[in-house]
C-alpha cells in the first residue's frame, strides 16, 4: 500500500500562492470576505505564510511556506474526532467524510498546524455549483465533494478523488497524475508520491536535499517534507 | 435529635416566584429563538472563529459539569458520609447536579455544528472513536445523568440505604466524567495552555469549590426566599469546606502553571498571563476564584458570618467560570508557533473571540433554563424541609451539645 | 363447513394476514435495500460517484489575458459551465504553467458584476460618484449612434479628433483598433504601455535600435542582478520567469544567483541570495559605477567591445571619470566596497544578467538608467548569447493590405498627435498616455470630439488619476468597450459590453522574453454569457456603417472575428490544427545573430547612442551634448519640497493584481499581499526607523500626503524597506461597483504628480515626495 507524500522545495517555492489557487479552484472552496478574514472564518485548503526571521534591516530574512494539511501519521486530529469523520486511510490520507461530521470543532482544537476550517455559513449555491462533483457519495465511503454545509469541517485531502481516479485508470501517481496544488505550481516546488517506494520523486527528493517537517518535536509525524531553502 | 425531616415542595404562590417563573420562561423562549437563529444561519452569528472555535457554550458546558460534580459531591455529606447537619440541603443538592448537568448536555448539543447528528456519539464500536474524549465522554454523560435521576429519585423516595450507594457511586462517578472532562483539554499537546496532566485533577478541585459555592448561595436563597431557616452552621461549615478545597485549587492551579512557564514551551504561560486575555486569568480565575474568597473565608469574623460566605462563594462562582474561560479562550487564541520567527498578518496573529449577541442569547438562556428547571423542580417536588427549626449536632465528636432552638417564622403555607 | 370467506383465505392459497406480512417484509426490505448500502473497498470506491453529475466534458484550448503575458491555457469545460483553468502542455514559452492569475479566469468569467449588454446614459452629468443613469439599448440602436458619431466627425474633415484608448487587448483586437484609426484618419492611438515599462524599450533602443522590451535568457545565466525587477511578482513574461525560477535554482548544476537591488523588500528579493537596498531613482548611478569597476579591473568582454560595439571609448571616458565607486556610494547608499563586490561577481559569473525592472523605468530618468544597465550586458558580453539579452521573435502574421485611405484620413493623420509624442516636449517617445488628459483639459493641440476606450482604466491607473476624471468629463462623446463597468466606463455615454477573453477569438502572443516566437490562439471556451461582442466584431461592424475608405480597408481581412484571426494565422498554422492545439511555437532561437540585430548606424552595439544623437539634433530639443547620447545618470527631481514632504511614495504591483482594471475577484482578493499575510486591503509600507520618528505603530491608520492630493490607509511597519521610502501596493482603491473591490484598500495613483521621462514618454511613478500623519 502507498503512503502518500508532498515535499515541498523551499528554495524553488517564490510564494505565489498559486497553490492556493489552483486548490481552491480544484476542490470549490468558498471565498472568504474581509469580515470574514478579520474573523478569521475564512476556508484555506492550503495556506502560505510570510515568517519574518530574526535579523534587523537590511539583512533581515522572510521564509515563505506553503502549507497543505500536513497529513500526519500520527494525527491529533483523527485521536480526537469522536464520530470517525476523520480517520486515517490506509495509503496515508487523513481523510474528511461530512456526513459524518458533527461539527465538534475538536479536531480544530487539536491540530497542531492550523489547517483545518469550520464552515460557519451555508454557500450562496450559485457560486459553487459544479456538475462535475457529485452530490453526494454514491457509498459510504467519504464524499468527493458534496455541497458543503454549515456546521461541519473541512480541510485538505491530497486531492485523493485524483489519486483515486488515477488508481482506477492505471495511470501513476506522482508522475502522471498529482494533487492540484502540485500541478499548478509554476516554478515545479511541489512534488507527490509514494514515501515508502525508494524510486519515487519525493524519496528521491528526501535521500538527496537536507529537509525537515513542521513542529517535528510534537511527534505528529506528518507526511509533508519541506526541502531546505 | 435531629429527627427525621420532612420535606415539601415550595409553594410558590408569591408574587415574586410567579414574576421570576415569567422572566425565565421568557428568556427560554429567547433561548429557543437564538438556537433557531444559529441553526439556521450558521455560527457565523457566534463569536467563535478558525482560531478560537470554542467559545461561550463551551465554556458554560463545562462549568456547568463543574457545578455539577461539586453539587453532586457535597449531596455526598449527606447521602453518603451520612452527616446530618447537611441533611436539609441534600436533596437540594441532587436536584442542583441533575439540572445544571442538563444545563450543560444543551450546552455540548447546540455548541455542535450539526446537532442533529448527535446520536453519532453513542454508536459505539462502529462509529464511535474511543481515542477521542468526546466519545468517552458519552459513556461517562450517560451515565452520569442516569446515576443522577435515580440518586435523585431514590432520595426522594427516602430509599436512604439505596441513595447512599448509588449516591457512592454516583459521587465517584461524578469524579469520573469530570476527571474526563478535564481530559478533553488536557490531553492536547498541541494547546500549550491546556496540555496538562493535572488538568482533570484541576478540573475536579474547581468543581468542587464552584459547585460547593454555589450550592451554598442556592440553598441559602431558597431558604430564605421560602421562608424556611437554615441553621447557619450549615453555611459557615459549607464555608469552611470551601475554603480548604480552594487552597487544593491553589496547589494544582500553582504547579500546573508553574510547569508551564518552565522551560520548555514557556510561550502558552506567558501568553496567558500577559497577552490580551490575562484578566481572565488573573481577575477572575486567580482573584475572584482563589485570592479574594481565601481572603473572606478566613478574615477571623467575615468568615464566620453568613453573609461573608455567601459573598466569598459569589464570587468563586464568578471566579470559576472565568477560570474555565480562560482555558477555553486564551488556550485557542495562542498563535501556534508553526516556524521560528514571526508569522506575519492573519496567520500569525492571536486569535480574538468577540461577545456576541446571539451566542449570550444562548447561554443566557441556558443559564435561564436551568434556573427555570430549578425552581419548577422545587416547586413540584419536595426537596426542600418543611418550615421547622433544624438542629445541627457540634462537630465535636460524640458530644451532643444542644444548640439553643432557632426561632422560624411559620408563615409558610404548608 | 367453514367456506372459503370464513377462512380469509384467498386463491393464493396463503391467508391474507401472511400476505400482508409477506408484502411489508418484502418492502420493507426493498427499501432497507436502496438505504443499506455495504461499505466498499474505501480506497476503490465506484467510478459513477466521480461523474455522475457530467453531461458533456471538454477541453478547449486558448490563452490567458489576466496579464500582458497571455499564456496558453486549456480550459476544462464541464456541462457547459468553464471549471479549470491548466497551462497548455504544448506552450514553450512557459513550459505548460500559468501563474496565479491563470487561475482567477474562471472568477473573470464569472464575475457577478458583468456588463450584459449595451447601455446609453441618460444623465448628462459625468463625475465621481454620479449616477450616469445608464438605459438600456439595442446593439443596433447603440453602433448605429456611436457610427453616426464618427460619420459626422468625419464628414467635418477632423477625424484627428476621434481618441482611441486602449488598455490591456488580445492582439488582434490591438490590431484592429490601429487599423481603424489608420483607416478612419486619426493619429490619435494611446495604449497604458507609457504606464509599464516605456522607457525601458528606449533605453535599450538607444543602444541597439530595437525599441521593445528585453527578452532575458535568464534560465541559461549563472548571475542575475535584478534592477527594481520583482521577476517573481511583476516581471513579465511572469509564468515564463516562474517556471525558470525553478530551474535556476534547483533544476541545474549550477544554481544561479539572484542579487535584488530595490528600494523595496519585495518577493523577488526575500526569495534572491542577496537585497540592496538602495536610493530611490539611483539605479543608473549604480550601474555606472559598477561599469566603472569593470572597465577599470578589465573585466570585460574585450572581444565582443572590440569587434560589435561602438563609441566604447566615449562611454570608458565618461564612467571612468564620473563614476568611482565612492562618489556613487553617496548617491545610491550602497557602499563601494558592495559596489565592487557585485561588479567583480556580475563580470566574472558567466553569463550574467542585468534586468531592467519597472522600479528602473518608471522615472524622469528612466530612459537613461535603463540605457545604463543595459550596457553592463553588454560590458559581459551577455548580448545574444545563452544566458544573455535575446532579440525577441514574434509570429509572422499575414500581411493585411494598407488601409483605404482618402483625403479627410490622410490630413487627418497628418495632424499632430494628443499625445504630443515626437515633439520637442517628447521628441522620441511613441506615445505619452498621460500627456493626453492633459491635452484633452487644455484643448491644445486640438479638442477631442470622441473618444473610445477598450478595456481601459486611466482613471485609476494613470498618475494623478483625477485629471482623467475631469479630462472625461470635458470629451462630449465617450465609448467605452470592455466586459465590466470600471471607474472609467462611469464616463462613457455609450458602454458596449466586451465579452471576457475565455468568451472571445483572437489571436496572441508573449511580451518579449522567451525569444523565440509562440502564437496562442484565443477562442471561446463556453458561449457567450450576455450579449456582448467582440471587439474585432464591433470595430467591423463600425467600419462597414462608416462605408467609404473605411469600410473598403475591412474588406479583405475577414468577415467576422473568427475569420481576421483565420486570415492572419493560416500562414503560420493550419487553422483546424490552430483550434485544436491552441499553441504554435516558432523554430529554437538561433544567437549571436550579431549581423542583423543591431538597427544602429554603426550596425553595432552602440554605447554612444547614434540613433538618439540623430532624433534629438533634429527634434530642436536643448540637450547637453556630453551627457545627452550617452547612458548617464540624471539626477531626480522630485515633486514636492523635501522639508515638507520628507519620504518618497513608491508602488509596487503585487502578483494578484489584475491586469484588467477590475480587482472584483476574491480569490485574489483573499490573499492579496502574501509578504503582509493579509488580503483585502493594501497598506502604506514604511520601516520602523521612519516608523519611530513618525510615531506611527503598525496598523495605525494614517494619511499619505502629496503636494497632489492625500489619502487614508493602513500603515504596516516593515524591515523590508529603505527608510525614508513609503510604498503602497496598486490595484486596490476601486471605487466602482463590485462587491469584492468596491471600498477596498487605496489607490496611490490619485496623490502621485505628473511627471515624465522626456525621452520616452514614460509616465514616471516613483518622483512624488509626501507626508505621513497619523490620522
Amino acid at each position: 500500500m502507498a503512503r502518500w507524500g508532498m515535499v515541498i522545495d523551499l528554495d524553488k517555492c517564490v510564494g505565489c500562492q498559486a497553490c492556493t489557487i489552483a486548490c481552491k479552484e480544484e476542490n470549490n472552496i468558498p471565498h472568504g470576505s474581509p469580515q470574514e478574514q478579520s474573523r478569521r472564518r475564512e476556508i484555506y485548503w492550503n495556506r502560505v505564510l510570510a515568517i519574518t526571521e530574526e535579523g534587523e534591516y537590511p539583512t533581515q530574512r522572510v521564509q515563505v511556506l506553503s502549507m497543505p494539511c500536513m497529513q500526519c501519521d500520527q494525527a491529533p486530529c483523527v485521536t480526537v474526532c469522536p464520530a470517525k469523520a476523520t480517520y486515517r486511510r490506509e495509503d496515508g490520507i487523513i481523510m474528511q467524510d461530512f456526513r459524518r461530521c458533527i461539527g465538534c470543532r475538536y479536531c480544530i482544537v487539536a491540530c497542531p498546524y492550523g489547517v483545518r476550517n469550520f464552515n460557519f455559513k451555508d454557500q450562496l449555491q450559485e457560486e459553487y455549483h459544479r456538475p462535475d462533483l457529485p452530490p453526494d457519495r454514491a457509498s459510504r465511503g467519504p464524499w468527493p465533494f458534496p455541497q458543503r454545509v454549515r456546521g461541519v469541517v473541512e480541510k485538505c485531502t491530497f486531492n485523493f478523488h485524483r489519486i483515486d481516479q488515477a488508481l482506477r485508470e492505471g495511470k501513476k501517481v506522482g508522475v502522471d497524475v498529482v494533487p492540484a496544488c502540485v500541478e499548478a505550481c509554476p516554478t515545479k516546488a511541489r512534488a507527490f508520491g509514494d514515501l515508502d517506494d525508494p524510486e519515487s520523486e519525493v524519496s528521491r527528493l528526501l535521500a538527496t536535499r537536507g529537509n525537515f517537517r513542521l513542529r517535528e518535536n510534537l511527534g505528529t509525524e506528518p507526511k509533508v517534507y519541506y526541502l531546505q531553502g | 435529635m435531629a429527627g427525621d425531616l420532612t420535606y415539601t415542595p415550595i409553594e410558590g404562590k408569591t408574587r415574586g416566584f410567579r414574576i421570576m417563573v415569567a422572566i425565565l420562561g421568557f428568556m427560554v423562549a429567547v433561548l429557543i429563538a437564538s438556537f433557531l437563529v444559529m441553526y439556521l444561519s450558521g455560527q457565523q452569528v457566534w463569536g467563535i472563529s478558525n482560531a478560537v472555535p470554542w467559545g461561550q457554550l463551551i465554556t458554560f458546558d463545562i462549568y456547568f459539569i463543574g457545578l455539577s460534580a461539586g453539587a453532586i459531591v457535597v449531596s455526598g455529606l449527606s447521602y453518603v458520609l451520612r452527616r446530618e447537619e447537611y441533611k436539609p440541603i441534600g436533596r437540594v443538592a441532587v436536584l442542583l447536579g441533575l439540572i445544571i448537568f442538563t444545563g450543560a448536555m444543551v450546552c455540548v448539543l447546540v455548541d455542535l455544528g450539526r446537532p442533529e447528528k448527535f446520536w453519532r456519539l453513542f454508536m459505539y464500536g462502529y462509529l464511535n472513536n474511543m481515542t477521542s474524549m468526546f466519545a468517552l465522554n458519552s459513556i461517562w454523560y450517560g451515565g452520569y445523568l442516569l446515576l443522577m435521576v435515580v440518586y435523585l429519585w431514590l432520595a426522594i423516595e427516602n430509599k436512604t440505604r439505596l441513595a447512599m450507594i448509588i449516591g457512592t457511586i454516583d459521587v465517584l462517578w461524578a469524579v469520573g466524567v469530570h476527571s474526563f472532562t478535564g481530559a478533553i483539554f488536557g490531553l492536547i499537546g498541541t494547546r500549550e495552555i491546556m496540555f496538562s496532566p493535572i488538568k482533570p485533577f484541576e478540573f475536579i478541585a474547581a468543581a468542587l469549590t464552584s459547585g460547593t459555592a454555589l450550592l451554598t448561595v442556592v440553598v441559602a436563597a431558597a431558604f430564605k426566599f421560602t421562608n424556611r431557616s437554615l441553621d447557619k452552621k450549615v453555611i459557615t461549615s459549607l464555608g469552611r469546606l470551601l475554603s480548604f478545597i480552594i487552597i487544593v485549587l491553589f496547589v494544582m492551579v500553582f504547579f500546573d502553571k508553574l510547569t508551564h512557564i518552565y522551560f520548555p514551551h514557556r510561550e502558552g504561560a506567558i501568553f496567558l498571563f500577559t497577552g490580551p486575555y490575562w484578566w481572565l486569568f488573573w481577575i477572575f480565575q486567580i482573584g475572584m476564584g482563589i485570592v479574594i474568597p481565601l481572603i473572606i473565608l478566613f478574615h477571623p469574623r467575615a468568615g464566620k458570618t453568613v453573609r461573608g460566605v455567601i459573598i466569598a462563594c459569589i464570587s468563586v462562582v464568578i471566579g470559576v467560570l472565568g477560570e474555565r474561560a480562560a482555558l477555553v479562550i486564551p488556550g485557542t487564541a495562542q498563535v501556534q508557533q508553526l516556524y521560528p520567527g514571526h508569522i506575519e498578518g492573519m496567520w500569525g496573529a492571536a486569535g480574538v473571540f468577540p461577545i456576541t449577541l446571539w451566542e449570550t442569547t444562548l447561554t443566557l438562556g441556558i443559564v435561564c433554563l436551568v434556573a427555570l428547571l430549578f425552581v419548577l423542580g422545587l416547586r413540584f417536588l419536595p426537596l426542600l424541609p418543611a418550615t421547622e427549626a433544624v438542629k445541627v449536632p457540634a462537630a465535636s465528636e460524640g458530644g451532643e451539645e444542644a444548640l439553643p432552638e432557632e426561632k422560624s417564622v411559620t408563615e409558610a403555607e404548608g | 363447513m367453514s367456506s372459503s370467506k370464513d377462512r380469509k383465505v384467498w386463491r393464493l392459497g396463503m391467508s391474507r394476514r401472511t400476505f400482508i406480512k409477506a408484502s411489508a417484509f418484502t418492502g420493507a426490505a426493498v427499501v432497507a435495500s436502496r438505504i443499506i448500502k455495504f461499505p466498499q473497498n474505501l480506497a476503490l470506491a465506484a467510478p459513477p460517484s466521480e461523474t455522475k453529475g457530467v453531461i458533456t466534458e471538454k477541453w478547449v484550448t486558448t490563452s490567458c489575458l489576466n496579464c500582458s503575458t497571455r499564456c496558453a491555457t486549456h480550459v476544462r469545460v464541464v456541462n457547459g459551465r468553464a471549471v479549470r483553468i491548466a497551462g497548455n502542455p504544448l506552450s514553450r514559452v512557459s513550459e505548460g504553467e500559468i501563474c496565479p492569475r491563470g487561475h482567477i479566469g474562471l472568477q473573470v468569467l464569472y464575475d457577478p458584476n458583468r456588463l450584459s449588454r449595451p447601455l446609453k446614459r441618460t444623465n448628462p452629468a459625468k463625475g465621481r460618484g454620479v449616477d450616469p443613469q445608464w438605459m438600456d439599448i439595442s446593439w443596433s440602436q447603440a453602433l448605429g449612434e456611436v457610427s453616426s458619431q464618427l460619420k459626422s466627425l468625419r464628414a467635418k474633415g477632423e477625424p484627428h479628433r476621434l481618441l482611441l484608448l486602449h488598455g490591456l487587448n488580445i492582439t488582434s483586437d490591438e490590431d484592429m483598433i490601429h487599423r481603424f484609426a489608420d483607416a478612419y484618419g486619426t493619429p490619435n492611438v494611446v495604449s497604458a504601455q507609457a504606464f509599464e515599462k516605456e522607457a525601458e524599450k528606449l533605453g535599450r533602443w538607444m543602444a541597439d535600435g530595437n525599441y521593445s522590451h528585453i527578452a532575458y535568457d535568464f534560465d541559461k545565466a549563472n548571475y542575475i542582478l535584478a534592477f527594481g525587477a520583482s521577476i517573481v511578482e511583476s516581471e513579465k513574461p511572469l509564468a515564463r520567469n516562474l517556471r525558470m525560477w525553478g530551474k535556476i535554482r534547483r533544476e541545474r548544476p549550477v544554481r544561479a544567483k539572484v542579487v535584488v537591488i530595490d528600494p523595496r523588500y519585495s518577493v523577488t528579493a526575500a526569495r534572491s541570495d542577496q537585497w540592496l537596498p538602495i536610493v530611490p531613482g539611483t539605479d543608473g548611478a549604480l550601474a555606472m559605477a559598477m561599469a566603472n569597476v569593470i572597465i577599470s579591473e578589465e573585466l570585460y568582454d574585450a572581444d565582443f567591445i572590440g569587434r560589435w560595439t561602438a563609441g566604447f571609448d566615449k562611454y570608458k571616458e565618461l564612467v571612468l571619470s564620473s563614476y568611482r565607486p565612492e562618489r556613487v556610494a553617496g548617491i545610491t547608499g550602497i557602499s563601494a566596497d558592495t559596489i565592487r563586490r557585485i561588479a567583480r561577481e556580475f563580470a566574472q559569473t558567466r553569463p550574467a544578467i542585468a534586468w531592467i525592472g519597472r522600479g528602473v523605468a518608471g522615472w524622469p530618468n528612466g530612459s537613461y538608467s535603463s540605457y545604463a544597465i543595459f550596457c553592463l550586458n553588454a560590458l559581459v558580453g551577455s548580448i545574444d548569447v545563452p544566458g544573455g539579452v535575446m532579440y525577441q521573435e514574434d509570429p509572422e502574421y499575414r500581411e493585411m493590405p494598407g488601409v483605404t485611405e482618402d483625403d479627410i484620413s490622410r490630413a487627418g493623420k497628418a495632424r499632430l498627435r494628443l499625445d504630443l509624442s515626437k515633439t520637442s516636449l517628447f521628441p522620441v517617445a511613441e506615445g505619452v498616455a498621460n500627456q493626453v488628459a492633459d491635452s484633452i483639459l487644455e484643448g491644445r493641440p486640438y479638442p477631442v470630439e470622441v473618444a473610445i476606450g477598450f478595456n481601459t482604466n486611466f482613471n485609476m491607473s494613470a498618475p494623478g488619476s483625477q485629471r482623467w476624471d475631469e479630462a472625461l468629463q470635458k470629451v462630449p462623446y465617450y465609448i467605452h468597450v470592455s466586459p465590466f463597468i470600471s471607474e472609467m466606463a462611469e464616463y462613457a455615454d455609450i458602454l458596449l459590453p466586451a465579452p471576457t477573453f475565455l468568451e472571445a477569438w483572437g489571436y496572441d502572443h508573449s511580451p518579449p522574453g522567451s525569444g523565440f516566437a509562440e502564437l496562442k490562439i484565443k477562442q471561446p471556451v463556453v458561449e457567450p454569457l450576455y450579449d456582448t461582442r467582440g471587439i474585432t466584431d464591433i470595430i467591423l461592424e463600425l467600419a462597414g456603417r462608416l462605408e467609404g475608405t473605411v469600410a473598403r480597408s475591412f474588406d479583405r481581412v475577414g468577415g467576422d472575428i473568427q475569420d481576421f484571426v483565420r486570415y492572419r494565422t493560416e500562414d503560420i498554422i493550419p487553422w483546424s490544427e490552430f483550434q485544436e492545439k491552441g499553441v504554435w511555437v516558432g523554430p529554437a532561437y538561433q544567437y549571436r545573430k550579431y549581423d542583423s540585430v543591431f538597427k544602429t548606424p554603426s550596425k553595432k552595439f552602440e554605447f554612444y547612442s547614434a540613433n538618439l544623437e540623430a532624433v534629438l539634433k533634429e527634434s530642436g530639443r536643448a540637450v547637453d551634448s556630453r551627457l545627452a547620447y550617452l547612458p548617464h545618470y540624471e539626477e531626480v527631481e522630485f515633486l514636492g519640497d523635501e522639508a515638507e514632504y520628507p519620504l518618497m511614495l513608491s508602488t509596487y504591483q503585487p502578483l494578484l493584481n489584475i491586469e484588467n482594471g477590475n480587482q472584483n475577484y476574491p480569490w485574489a482578493q483573499e490573499i492579496y499581499l502574501v509578504m503582509h499575510g493579509t488580503g483585502w486591503t493594501n497598506f502604506v509600507e514604511m520601516n520602523s526607523e521612519t516608523a519611530h520618528k513618525l510615531g506611527i505603530r503598525d496598523k495605525d491608520m494614517v494619511w499619505v500626503e502629496s503636494p497632489v492630493s492625500r489619502i487614508k490607509v493602513r500603515a504596516r511597519v516593515t524591515k523590508g524597506i529603505y527608510p525614508g521610502v513609503v510604498t503602497i501596493a496598486s490595484g486596490q482603491g476601486h471605487y466602482a461597483a463590485g462587491e469584492w473591490q468596491q471600498g477596498i484598500g487605496v489607490n496611490p495613483n490619485e496623490i502621485i504628480g505628473v511627471d515624465y521621462d522626456h525621452l520616452s514618454g514614460q509616465s514616471s511613478f516613483f518622483n512624488t515626495r509626501v507626508k505621513v500623519y497619523r490620522a
